[in-house]
């Protein structure tokens, strides 16, 4: 015997199209029989139907330009916290990283066009995954992102803010593998995987890191 | 999930799949044509559950924040905006719950109406005669408030029913409760409706 709770969900099974079609035919069998119950059903169809009219899936979203660039800027936001976190936490295991933080591009800071220096630091000489310990823009108007897929061994370095490149200007980076500092000429020597000596940098007057090679 | 949109169909409109992709490289322009496509779906589902502008705009965003968190975890393995809208909903999900246990029972300040966009799924088709357009723009406004005055359990299942077309195991997942629950609450939720709307049905538009 059905108890009132399941011939209600035999109701709303009927409206929402989730009966078997001979559980179908044996409600709609039962509504012919049962006026009562018959215009509850039709009272529920006709509710279900003006639900669905008037209640829209697609509203505008007010000041839906506002919507969309501050979800850019949240975005910018965070990943610059994050940034910013990756760097902290870097420099607290590791003096000598505040050394790294090097223009990218030689020689191209004096030229106004310097940009954005990285630093990938791997986890095992032997390869594997790498991390970008840390970022440096010298020009604090450009935002620099990067983004690195160990899948497709690719780095994407983005710059927000930075001045047209002329062509004939090349943009290059280098993969930092291991970093040796010397303490009698306050020097620290990047090395890539090979071993072959990438740059030297040293704090200038100012306390800015300098690529001397 | 009956909650998938249809994605770009336009061949000049880069395809949802390729949008994820440059996203998940990194490509906020892309995940901002992303955003473009489905806030309106995302905006309308907060609004249906929170019945407030503000708190709707905020939590549609949040869900956007937090799609772009996950992206790269996602792996393509279903439409990115039935992702989309699992995030979105339980990031009202969990708004809807802390107000409850924070006791604020009420939902309906600051609500303003809100017309179907031209051309949505839902949109009413065709030209109303000026008083029957009237007479619907009523109902609508009536129908909001009495999806408003709904407990946020009731209208929750509604609006995941009448207006998403989830199935009943979805909803149940959804909501993380049984089918039988769900049942339930679809037929006293429909029920409210019914005595708050019963005059509509004595005189129909």
């Amino acid at each position: 015997m059905k108890t009132p709770s399941d011939e209600n969900h035999d109701l709303i099974r009927w409206l929402d199209g989730e009966m078997t079609p001979a559980e179908r035919s044996a409600f709609e069998a039962t509504l012919k029989n049962d006026p009562e119950l018959a215009a509850e059903a039709e009272s529920m169809r006709q509710l279900s139907e003006n639900l669905k009219a008037h209640l829209p899936a697609e509203m505008p979203v007010p000041h839906a330009d506002f919507f969309n660039s501050q979800i850019q800027v949240r975005i910018a936001q965070m990943e610059a916290d994050e940034a910013r976190e990756g760097r902290k936490s870097a420099e607290s295991t590791a003096a000598w990283l505040s050394w790294l933080r090097m223009p990218w591009l030689a020689g191209a800071a004096a030229a106004a066009f310097a940009v954005a220096g990285l630093v990938w630091m791997q986890t095992s000489p032997t390869g594997g995954a790498s991390t970008i310990a840390s970022t440096y823009t010298p020009n604090p108007a450009v935002h620099a992102q990067v983004f690195h897929s160990t899948e497709a061994g690719a780095t994407v370095l983005m710059l927000d803010g930075l001045e047209p490149i002329p062509a004939e200007k090349k943009v290059a980076g280098f993969r930092v593998h291991h970093a040796e500092s010397d303490a009698g000429v306050a020097t620290t020597t990047l090395f890539d995987e090979n071993g072959v000596v990438l740059a030297v940098v040293a704090l200038n007057a100012l306390g800015q890191p300098q690529v001397l090679k | 999930m009956s909650a998938a949109a249809p994605a770009a169909t336009d061949p000049v409109e880069p395809l949802d799949v390729d949008l994820v992709k440059r996203s998940q490289a990194g490509d906020t322009r892309a995940f901002d044509l992303l955003v473009t496509r489905y806030r309106s779906r995302i905006y309308a589902m907060t609004y249906h559950l929170v019945q407030n502008e503000t708190e709707a705009w905020d939590l549609a965003q949040e869900a956007f924040i937090k799609a772009w968190r996950a992206l790269p975890n996602f792996k393509l393995d279903a439409a990115f905006y039935t992702w989309l809208y699992r995030i979105a909903h339980n990031v009202t999900y969990d708004w809807l719950r802390k107000k409850k246990i924070q006791g604020d029972g009420e939902f309906d300040d600051e609500r303003t109406e809100h017309r179907a966009m031209p051309g949505s799924r839902t949109a009413p088709q065709g030209f109303d005669a000026p008083d029957r357009a009237m007479k619907r723009q009523e109902l609508g406004k009536r129908i909001q408030d009495a999806i408003a005055r709904l407990s946020p359990d009731h209208r929750q299942a509604i609006v995941l029913r009448e207006i998403e077309g989830l199935s009943y195991e979805e909803i149940a997942e959804v909501m993380k409760c049984s089918l039988g629950t769900i049942m339930s609450r679809l037929f006293y939720a429909r029920k409210k409706l019914q005595e708050m709307l019963k005059d509509t049905y004595e005189n129909p538009v």
